[in-house]
Parts: C-alpha cells; structure tokens; sequence
C-alpha cells in the first residue's frame, strides 16, 4: 500500500481564526499552495512544511504524519 | 518587405498589444502583492487552455498549404507570427511569466506549487515532443515529410501539452476538497 502524508492543516487553521489566504501570507507562498497542501493534492518541500507548522504553532510532526 | 519578416513584425506586435493590455489590466488589481498573485495566478489558469487551442488552431494556416506549392504572402506572415508565439510561450513555461509585473508579485505567483505543476508539465510536453517525433519518423517511411513539417508537429505536440497540463493542475490547486 502506498504511503500517503496526511495533515491537520484546516483544522489548526480554523483552530486559530486564519483563512487559507492569511495563513499564505504568513508562509510567503498563495493562497492556492495552502489549499493543495490541505487537500493532500501536493506535498510541500521540508521547507515549507516548517514555515506551515511554525506558522500553526505545532512541531512537523503534530502537522503531518504518514499513513501506511 | 520579406513576408516571413513582415510576420515577425506582425507577431512582435501582437504581443506588444497583449503586454500594453496585460499592463492596463493591471491597474483594477487590489493593492497588496498576495491579492495580486491570487487574481493573476487564476487569470493564468483560466488563460491556459484557450492559448493551447489558439496555438494549435495557426497549425492550420501552415498544413492548409500544400507542401508542393509556394506558400502565399498571408501563409508565411501567419507562419512567422506563429514561430514568435512559439517563443513566447516557450519563455512563459521555462520562466516566472508576468514579465510586465513587479518581482515580488512574480516571486509569489511562482510559489513551490506552481514551479511542481510548470516541471509536471513541462515533464508531459516533452515527452508528447517525443512521441510526436517517433510518429513522424514513423510516417517518414510512408510519406515524404519536410524538415519544418516535422518541427512543426513535434513543437506543437510539446508546447500544447505542456500549456493543457500545466493549466489542468493549477484549476485542480483552486478546487476545495
């Protein structure tokens, strides 16, 4: 079975009262790179993936997990 | 004056005409930067479709003329005009695009899912190029095919693909789950 990365990404986000644009703006990237992100549709770089947990306040790993 | 050369004037033109539009246009964009890249980056979603089928429809101007025959004065202006839109489609999808916009838009608007879904693209295009070139070498054993016959398929094939799939994508990042 493939492995599949997963987040938490719209919930934390609604947790904290941020839109998908707002949160962009935060991470430097468009509101489209969080929606894809959110929706599992693209997998960010390590990068990315930082600037979204410190953003949302959580470590990389309370954002995203694997599923196997 | 050449008609190959008036073609590449015709064609500088258009896309200055389309650069002094895209540069009007911008003056309703809402201020901030982030708003900027959302409208632009949508508009090149929406845009990139349309322009594959505008580029593959000129294909008809340069097959419509019969190889045996002299190509006519309006056949080899449209055929000019098509190289130059070549060009500059070619320059879009290896580059940023929004060429007439400040850095920090462009920056934005190329964020790291637009570079992913322009490399998938640009992935798919070059390798329908490819394709299209095994088919022409293919049909060389049955019909006579020129030289720029041949370049025209295999750059129509890639350039196509790559502006379809590269359009595809960025409509897929807009949709909600």
């Amino acid at each position: 079975m493939p492995e599949r990365l997963l987040n938490k990404l719209k919930d934390r986000r609604i947790e904290l009262g941020l839109t998908q644009a707002e949160l962009a703006e935060r991470c430097g990237v468009t509101r489209k790179t969080v929606n894809t992100v959110e929706n599992g549709v693209f997998t960010p770089s390590a990068t990315l993936a930082i600037k979204l947990a410190q953003a949302l306040e959580l470590s990389v790993e309370q954002l995203f997990w694997i599923e196997r | 004056m050449n008609s190959y050369l008036a073609g590449v004037l015709v064609g500088i033109g258009a896309v200055l005409l389309a650069a002094a539009i895209a540069k009007f246009r911008s003056r309703k964009l809402p201020g901030s930067v982030a708003e900027k890249a959302e409208v632009l980056s949508k508009r090149r979603a929406r845009m990139l479709p349309p322009l594959a089928a505008i580029f593959l429809a000129q294909q008809a101007s340069y097959f419509s003329t019969p190889a045996t025959t002299a190509p006519r004065t309006v056949d080899t202006v449209k055929i000019s005009a098509w190289l130059l839109l070549s060009i500059v489609l070619l320059a879009a999808l290896a580059t940023k695009g929004f060429w007439f916009h400040s850095k920090e838009v462009r920056d934005l608007i190329d964020d790291e899912n637009t570079r992913a879904n322009r490399s998938h693209a640009m992935r798919s295009g070059f390798l329908f190029a490819m394709g299209a070139g095994v088919c022409v070498y293919v049909l060389t054993m049955f019909e006579p095919v020129t030289a720029r016959e041949a370049v025209h398929i295999m750059m129509s094939a890639g350039i196509a693909t790559a502006l379809i799939q590269w359009g595809f994508l960025e409509r897929r990042a807009y949709q909600d789950a």
